[in-house]
Parts: structure tokens; sequence; C-alpha cells
């Protein structure tokens, strides 16, 4: 329980590292633009919840950056996936 | 459940006023994001291929610096919620050495992103440029004065630690500050892939 916050900090660099040689390595396509905005809402959660401290709020606060998160990923990944 | 919807706090750490600043500029950013991914769909080409000017790496570790940043910040808040009023002194010095390396780190984000604009504008890039560079500088500027301004508050939070202004009863400030900070990061979690990766 203690080491919560590095085992959040270590998944936080797995999956950056992840985000950077897709582009590094130009292995982006169509199939990992949806994994790496997955994970780019994992990360945002994973700092709102436990970074920000929010997981030990009530819930409307709670989910409030992780609704704001989700809808931006959302509208994100329409706009790459919708037929120009 | 309801016991423990009961052990929950009632609101987030830190003031009121600072998580309506952040609601605002999630708000503020996240219309941008968007206005980004939308009007990249206008000219794929034109984006992608000013993409390739921009230096992923520099972008990956900026982000790196902030995710960690947050961490220390993290361990920093996390000291001041177990305080005690035995331990005051205590906690406020070894969360000033946590505040010491968050801004280190917000001072390198700075001096690498600084670099990677002094480069983008020695090309003769600006505003006007195109959509993407439009998009590219807007985001990332108003983002370098965020992490100017929350660096600047880390300074100030990390200068009442080692008066150990902060007791078990009143360490709002510290949270406020992390707070900001944190948003800081969260901002940049979602513009580093969108911007530098997502092509």
């Amino acid at each position: 329980m203690k080491k919560t916050l590095e085992i959040v900090w270590i998944i936080l660099v797995i999956l950056t590292v992840f985000a950077y040689l897709l582009g590094y390595l130009k292995l982006i396509d169509n199939a990992l633009v949806g994994a790496l905005l997955f994970t780019t809402f994992i990360k945002g959660a994973l700092v709102s919840d436990y970074f920000m401290g929010l997981k030990n709020v009530t819930m409307k606060y709670r989910l409030i950056p992780i609704i704001w998160l989700g809808v931006i990923i959302l509208l994100i990944g329409v706009a790459y996936y919708l037929p120009v | 459940m309801s016991n423990l919807a009961a052990l929950k706090e009632k609101y987030p750490p830190g003031d009121f006023g600072v998580w309506v600043i952040i609601y605002v500029e999630l708000l503020t950013f996240g219309l941008f994001f968007v206005g980004y991914a939308f009007s990249r769909r206008a000219d794929v080409e034109l984006f992608n291929q000013s993409q390739l000017m921009l230096n992923q790496t520099s972008g990956f570790i900026n982000t790196f610096i902030l995710i960690t940043s947050s961490y220390f910040v993290a361990k920093g808040v996390a000291l001041m919620q177990t305080m005690t009023q035995e331990n005051i002194e205590v906690a406020n010095k070894e969360a000033s050495r946590w505040l010491k390396f968050a801004i280190a780190c917000g001072v390198a984000f700075l001096f690498i992103k600084g670099a990677e604009f002094y480069h983008i504008f020695g090309q003769g890039i600006n505003l006007s440029t195109n959509k993407f560079f439009m998009f590219y500088l807007l985001l990332t500027m108003f983002h370098f004065m965020h992490v100017l301004l929350g660096t600047v508050i880390l300074f100030n939070v990390h200068q009442r630690t080692k008066i150990s202004a902060y007791t078990p009863e009143n360490h709002r400030g510290f949270e406020s500050g992390a707070s900001y900070w944190h948003m800081v990061d969260l901002l940049w979690i979602v513009l580093f892939p969108l911007i530098y990766i997502i092509r």
C-alpha cells in the first residue's frame, strides 16, 4: 500500500515509453492510434486518481476530470477515425 | 457501500478556488485539443509533414520529467496528510526536499521546451506558417506559461515548508499548489501523443 505512488509512476513511465516508441519507430497506424488513446486515458486517470488524490474524494469530484478525459479522448478518436 | 462513501473526503484536496481554476483550464485546453483533432482532418498531409519537424525525443523527455515531478509533489502531499503534531518540522523538511526535486524538474522542462522553441523559431516558423504550427505554438506556449506559473507556485510552497508553516490542521496551501501542478501534468499527458505522435 505504501508503494502505490511508486507503482503508479512506473506504469506512467512504461506507457509513456510505449507512446514514444510508437512514434519513434514509426509504428503508428490506425489500430495503434486506438491503443495509444486508450493508454493516454489510463495515464490521465492514474494522475487524477492517485497523484491528485481524487480516488479518496466523493464520486462527483472524482468523475469530473475522468469525464473530461473520456470525452476529449473520444472526440480525438472520432476525429481520427471518421471517414473524411 | 454507504460506509465506503462515508470514508471518502467530501471535497478535493486544496482550496476550492484552485479547483475552479483547474476545471476552467481543463475546459479551455480541451477545446484546443478537439479543435486540433478536427482541423487535422481538413489537411492530414500538411499536419503529418509539419509534425516531422518536431523533436519527438524532447517531447518524450518532457513527458517523463512532468510525470516524475508529479510523483515528487504527490510524495510531498502524502507527508502533509500523514503529518502529526509531533513531527511537523520533520514532515515539512521532508516535503521541502521532494519539492526541490519537483522544482528542478519544472526548470528542466522549461529549459528543454525553450530550446525547442528556439529551434522552431530559428527555422522561421511562426503562428502564421500553417494551421499545424498555429495549434502547436498556441498549445505548447500556453502550456509553457502554466509550467512557469506552476514552478513559481511550487517554489513559494517550498519556501513555506522551510519555515515549517504547514501543520496537520492547515496544509491546504500545499495541496492547492500540488493540485495545480498535477493539472499541468495531466494536460501534457494528452498533448504529447496528440501533437507529437498521432499521425
